[in-house]
């Protein structure tokens, strides 16, 4: 089966990009960023997704740099963009930076392109995922400094487009920074930089796991407003579809996934097979609640990723098991440790993950350095997306099938008032592999 | 509501209450949280124990006298009338009792929020057990209005008066009728508390280590507990596991910083849960 996946017209450049063992941050170029040498200078950050997660991501920009502004916000409702404006500016430390005026507040499906076009120098990413592709070629396309939370892209050619756009604007020397925060934490950090010491010896096995709640449950058909359209029920519920999420193990345990590929040093898995279903109705949702993924690398090295969603059970749990040679690693949400022949503990982190992406970010623009994690960020999504991929299928899905998949779920034509069709939820055996 | 109105556990507390009186509460847990030259105070009290189930589950609390008494707390001095407190902290099986007994509300609307017995927690965007155990183990990560919000709605549906305890409450309940100053010695520590000598860094099932005078597990250590200080602000009472030895009194205390929820990726932050709260839990009190 695996054979068939396979494909012989990946592109060099691609293979390129996806493949090479992730030396570091690659050549960074530093041009374009001069503008902020000088400490006072403003720079002007605009907020594409308004809701909890953006809003906080604003609050992080806006504490990492003083002379940062926020200028401008999108959003598909109002309602979000007047509450997250509202919540900023009550902040005594910061609020008084939210310089957004009625006329730099946009709303609509395009509210991205506005944004784009206000003068802004920074955009933050953080609508639903399905949105993100389409909102960092339009960034890119823009000359801005990008922070774009995770995951990079719902389905692989909108992983790979959104790839492809900020390599080939490389040269401009913009920041990229993925929201992939555990590559931020100062825990993690130690933690993965004494893995590639060899302080566990050779690495085995990953065992990780993402064993948790539901995060926002698909409401009844019953709930959906008289009139609201197909567009606005499945954007408003948007965690519950495929298109829009990726599935939980995309959209959530993409964090998991891309800690065993830092685990791995960057280097991709060859194949993953997966298992997975739905236990609780879920309504019109067509996610499902657990995936478990095996991962294989080509060495034989292999990795687990045990993902659930299912509402208030006995027992939860999101660690990843390092399995060296030589000890065990023990990774959690912000402290890691190691045992077998040498143990060690993290400090207790000064700072969250969450402010030093942004510190980094906004130190990198200040300084005229690049950051650029728009490399890792595609291989840890594509990687989440292989393993749905292999669960909704049955198949095991090869890494080369992923770099010429076709499966592209962002909708043909999308009115805000348009009729949008439900897929059905995935079943093994007859979803095809795509 | 008089708890007595219920024959069964009346009899039962009435018993028990007896085989205290006959055994003295030092004999039965001999040498218990005894500090050096601290003087025993007579004994008082005459509510009787009782065990409540949670409304629409099979959870139950045990709920225990404590005598009334005066106590200074930071120097201004507190009378207390008898109450009742819970024999350990709200394990994860009670919060979830609360929590599942109807939607949650609204995760982010700061505006249109009435606290009320129907209020009840968000989905949380952290892990709130951390994985380190759910059933059994204290109901960690949770903020004081969830903890206030579980204590209106255990009283909406029961009829009784709970509610968290104060301040003095407190630590009256966790000196178990010891005054004057107070000091352990670390074999005792380790027989009454989870502190950072022996917790491993992590909140430990509930009701595990020897409990005090009042019968009363974990007042020292695993999470601190939340109460109501004089004023009726919150305050974080008592030791924690992350605490050493030295911190191991009825007297330490914590207020809430903005470190507690640093890592909540959401803003604004979660009013329901502390993202960097682990030390943080909570257990009931009931006026009679």
């Amino acid at each position: 089966m695996s054979n068939a996946c396979e494909s012989s017209d990946s592109s060099p450049s691609r293979r390129e990009f996806l493949t090479a063992t992730a030396g570091a941050v690659a050549a960074l170029a530093a041009t374009g960023n001069y503008a902020f040498a000088q400490g006072s200078d403003v720079i002007k950050v605009g907020l594409i997704g308004c809701g909890g997660r953006g809003t906080g991501a604003a609050a992080d920009a806006l504490q990492a740099d003083p002379g940062v502004r926020i200028t401008a916000m999108g959003d598909v409702y109002q309602s979000q963009i007047d509450a997250s404006l509202r919540n900023l500016k009550e902040q005594t430390t910061f609020g008084d930076r939210v310089l957004v005026p009625r006329d730099r507040q946009f709303v609509g499906l395009d509210n991205h392109e506005r944004v784009l076009e206000s003068g802004v120098d920074v955009v933050l990413l953080c609508a639903p995922p399905g949105f993100r592709p389409v909102h960092i070629k339009a960034a890119v396309a823009a000359s801005k400094h990008i922070f774009a939370e995770k995951p990079m892209g719902t389905d692989a050619v909108g992983v790979r487009t959104a790839l492809e756009a900020v390599q080939a604007a490389r040269s401009r020397g913009k920041c990229f920074v993925s929201g992939f925060c555990y590559r931020y934490a100062s825990t993690h950090r130690a933690f993965y930089s004494r893995l590639h010491d060899g302080a566990l010896g050779p690495v085995r096995a990953v065992h990780a796991t993402y064993i948790t709640g539901p995060v926002k449950p698909m409401p009844p058909p019953s709930a959906r407003p008289a009139g609201m359209s197909d567009v606005e029920w499945q954007i408003r519920n948007w965690y519950n579809f495929v298109w829009l999420s990726g599935d939980g193990l995309v959209e959530q345990a993409c964090h998991s996934i891309d800690k065993i590929l830092w685990a791995m040093k960057d280097v991709p898995p060859i194949r993953a097979v997966a298992t997975g279903g739905r236990v609780f109705p879920n309504n019109e949702g067509n996610i499902y609640d657990h995936i478990d993924v095996f991962y294989e690398w080509a060495d034989g090295t292999r990795a687990t990723m045990a993902q659930r969603q299912m509402p208030d059970l006995p027992h939860n749990d999101n660690t990843d098991y390092v399995i060296g040679a030589k000890g065990v690693g023990i990774v959690r949400f912000s402290s890691a440790e190691m045992s077998g022949e040498t143990r060690w503990r993290t400090d207790p982190p000064k700072k969250s993950m969450y402010h030093l992406e942004h510190d980094a970010l906004f130190a990198a623009i200040r300084s005229g350095k690049s950051i650029n994690d728009a490399e890792k960020m595609a291989r840890s999504t594509l990687a989440g997306i292989m393993g749905r991929m292999a669960a909704y299928t049955g198949a095991a899905v090869t890494w080369e099938h992923i770099l010429n998949s076709k499966e592209d779920l962002y909708p043909a034509s999308l009115e805000w008032n348009g009729r949008l069709a439900i897929a059905p939820m995935a079943i093994p055996g007859r979803t095809a592999l795509v | 509501m008089n708890p007595t109105a219920n024959a069964a556990p009346a009899r039962a507390a009435r018993a028990l209450h007896v085989l205290l009186a006959v055994l003295g509460a030092g004999a039965l847990i001999p040498g218990l949280l005894l500090p050096s030259g601290a003087q025993q105070p007579a004994a008082g009290g005459k509510l009787p124990p009782f065990v409540q189930t949670l409304p629409g589950s099979v959870v139950k609390v045990r709920m225990m006298p404590v005598p009334g008494g005066t106590i200074a707390i930071r120097g201004r001095q507190a009378t207390v009338k008898p109450f009742w407190i819970a024999r350990t902290e709200t394990p994860w099986e009670a919060f979830d009792a609360f929590t599942n007994s109807g939607p949650p509300s609204p995760a982010y609307d700061q505006t249109e929020f009435l606290p009320d017995a129907i209020a009840r927690p968000s989905k949380s965007y952290i892990l709130p057990d951390l994985g380190w155990g759910h059933n059994g183990y204290p109901a960690i990560n949770v903020s004081f209005l969830s903890s206030q919000m579980f204590c209106r709605w255990l009283a909406a549906g029961t009829g009784r008066k709970y509610r968290l305890p104060t301040e003095a409450e407190w630590e009256l309940a966790c000196r178990g009728g010891v005054v004057g100053p107070w000091k352990l010695d670390k074999a005792t520590l380790d027989r009454v508390a989870w502190h950072a000598g022996n917790s491993d860094g992590t909140a430990h099932p509930v009701g595990k280590k020897q409990p005090n005078r009042l019968g009363l597990h974990d007042m020292l250590g695993n999470p601190g507990e939340w109460a109501t200080d004089l004023d009726g602000q919150p305050i974080l009472c008592g030791p924690t596991f992350l605490d050493g030895p030295r911190a191991m009194t009825p007297s330490t205390r914590r207020r809430q910083t903005p470190k507690w929820q640093e890592t909540d990726p959401q803003f604004p932050k979660s009013r329901w849960w502390l993202a960097d709260g682990k030390f943080v839990g909570f257990r009931i009190a009931c006026e009679p």
